[in-house]
């Protein structure tokens, strides 16, 4: 009885010792983002974290996998419900993955919303509603996981894409562009949001736009749709012609509605 | 007379018996065939099989992720294996040993109690480790297999697509090598191994209070699930404004007492290419020994007075 007593005060003399460690251990691994830090979400939220991270442990990985596919057989099926489903399980599990919310967002914005939009069963009216929802429901999905990873220019690039592609919010665009970009994105993202400021109904971000691609004609790094650009937002801008760049392009005068970056 | 029995008692007490390594590695021998026995391995090539196989069967949406769900899937069924068989054999060991009367023919020699609960633990351990090795070795094998096929085919798809930029080319040179054969793969498989040694220790001090086998199991598999929340019952006692004193003991008794598991689940970040570097593992590696060092000895205090 002695050597259980013994027992009994080492293991709870070692737990308390042990507290401070595993905070510091946890801390640590943090930092490096190898462990997930809690999420500040609200009490509702945090319990669902709590209850997921209790119960699956370090296997939420896997289950994001097996619902992942579920996913996948769904969308092979023309389930937007369902996809939409298991995705949303798939990025509770794994809201530190941009992949997964980048493929939940695409099935929504560019899937689903062109299955409807193209859908003959149904009145062009409806047709039209169902794909801004979908498109929306593209968009709310990766603003959410923006939340979680919000320097990931991937994510914030895909968020540029769906408001140039399908939304058509050039300014939402520009904005998320040049958040990739930011965020150390490949250099077309510069461009990119640059193009969309451009396109926006908005002067301040003609301005924003102006400047961005008056910097890379600068520093020598002019394409020629960047030529075709800063040519229109100097005639948008009415800058002066003695600043004007001296080369020839045609001068876009509307937003081009097939412009920007493929799928 | 009294001075003669004293002479008799002399002759007859028990040499003090040391500490040997030499003997614990034979316990440890003698656990792991004796644990190979009950056809753990077939499992694990069945298992092997299985990874292999799906590894080719994946959906391809992108490289990147097909690559991501092959080691999402192995890792895990890596670490349920470790942990499934860390449990149920250390459960089982003591039972068999007492049911088989090993145990009396082991400690009736001049075996100490701690030589022998060490040299079972290193048997399980080795068990698992072998395990491990060999489904580390065959994962590294189809990953680099199936890293050097998806890059040859997406570039051909980049190059249909006539979007064969260096840029776009560079980008997917980089997902593929980063979700590719990296030594980060080996290090989550070192982080599972520490986790299932951990539950191993938890599972011997069980398996030396528990009268029952089922019992040790399904005690050590709630401590298992509750250590994947104990660094949420650790952070929800260290909140400063925790005024329930039933719930700061609670949650402090919890926290104590229950190792903290979360701390070896880089699996995860691994899947999503995050790099671990050498303090994580250092981190990682010395916090298991502090539980095992613990842990180990608790056990002692435990089994050494248990009545055989």
């Amino acid at each position: 009885m002695k050597r259980k007593l013994q027992a009994l005060a080492v293991l709870l003399i070692f737990g308390v010792l042990k507290l401070p460690l595993e905070q510091h251990v946890t801390r640590d691994l943090r930092r490096m983002r190898l462990v997930d830090e809690p999420m500040n979400l609200g009490t509702g939220e945090n319990m669902g974290q709590m209850g997921l991270a209790a119960t699956l442990g370090g296997l939420r990985g896997l289950v994001a996998t097996v619902f992942q596919l579920q996913a996948y057989v769904a969308f092979t099926n023309v389930d937007w419900a369902q996809v939409d489903k298991y995705y949303n399980f798939v990025n509770r599990l794994q809201p530190r993955n941009a992949s997964y919310w980048e493929e939940a967002s695409w099935h929504m914005a560019y899937n689903a919303a062109s299955y409807y939009l193209y859908s003959e069963d149904l009145k062009p009216g409806l047709r039209g509603q169902l794909y801004q929802a979908y498109v929306k429901r593209g968009i709310d999905i990766l603003t959410e996981g923006l939340k979680f990873l919000p320097d990931n220019p991937r994510l914030w690039q895909k968020l540029g894409d769906i408001h140039w592609n399908r939304s058509k919010d050039f300014k939402a665009a520009g904005d998320a562009y040049w958040n990739a970009f930011q965020n150390g994105g490949l250099n077309f993202t510069q461009r990119f949001a640059a193009y969309a400021y451009a396109q926006s109904t908005d002067p301040a971000s003609w301005q924003k736009g102006y400047g961005i691609l008056k910097k890379l004609y600068d520093e020598k790094k002019a394409t020629p749709g960047l030529i075709e650009y800063l040519k229109m937002l100097e005639q948008n801008l009415h800058i002066p012609a003695a600043q004007r760049i001296p080369d020839a392009a045609p001068v876009r005068s509307t937003p081009d509605p097939q412009a920007g970056p493929l799928k | 007379m009294s001075q003669a029995a004293a002479q008799t008692s002399a002759s007859f007490s028990t040499p003090t018996v040391r500490f040997s390594p030499s003997r614990v590695w034979t316990l440890a021998h003698a656990t792991m065939t004796q644990l190979m026995r009950m056809k753990i391995l077939p499992f694990l090539l069945v298992l092997c099989a299985l990874v292999v196989a799906m590894g080719f069967g994946l959906s391809v949406i992108n490289p990147e992720k097909q690559l991501g769900q092959l080691k999402s899937f192995s890792l895990g069924s890596l670490q349920i294996f470790s942990i499934v068989i860390g449990i149920v054999a250390t459960a089982l060991l003591l039972p068999k040993d007492l049911e088989d009367r090993t145990l009396y023919t082991i400690l009736s020699k001049p075996v100490p109690r701690f030589d022998y609960l060490l040299g079972k633990f290193i048997g399980v351990l080795m068990l698992i480790a072998s395990g491990l090795v060999i489904m580390d070795a065959i994962l590294s094998l189809i990953l680099w297999m199936q890293q050097s096929v998806l890059f040859d085919a997406a570039v051909a798809q980049l190059h249909q697509d006539k979007q064969d930029t260096p840029e776009a080319l560079a980008q997917l040179s980089e997902i593929v090598a980063r979700q590719g054969l990296t030594w980060n793969l080996h290090w989550a498989v070192w982080a599972i191994f520490l986790k299932a040694s951990v539950v191993t220790a938890v599972a011997m001090i069980i398996s030396c209070i528990a009268s029952s086998t089922l019992f040790t199991i399904v005690i050590t598999f709630c401590i298992t699930l509750i250590g994947h929340g104990e660094a949420l019952i650790r952070d929800y006692f260290f909140q400063p404004n925790l005024h329930s004193t039933a719930k700061h003991v609670a949650s402090f008794v919890l926290a104590a007492i229950i190792p903290d598991l979360t701390q070896f689940d880089v699996v995860d970040s691994v899947t999503n290419g995050q790099i671990v570097p050498w303090n994580a593992v250092n981190d990682m590696t010395g916090i298991a020994a502090l539980y095992l060092g613990v842990y180990l000895f608790i056990t002692h205090l435990v089994f050494v007075e248990k009545e055989l």
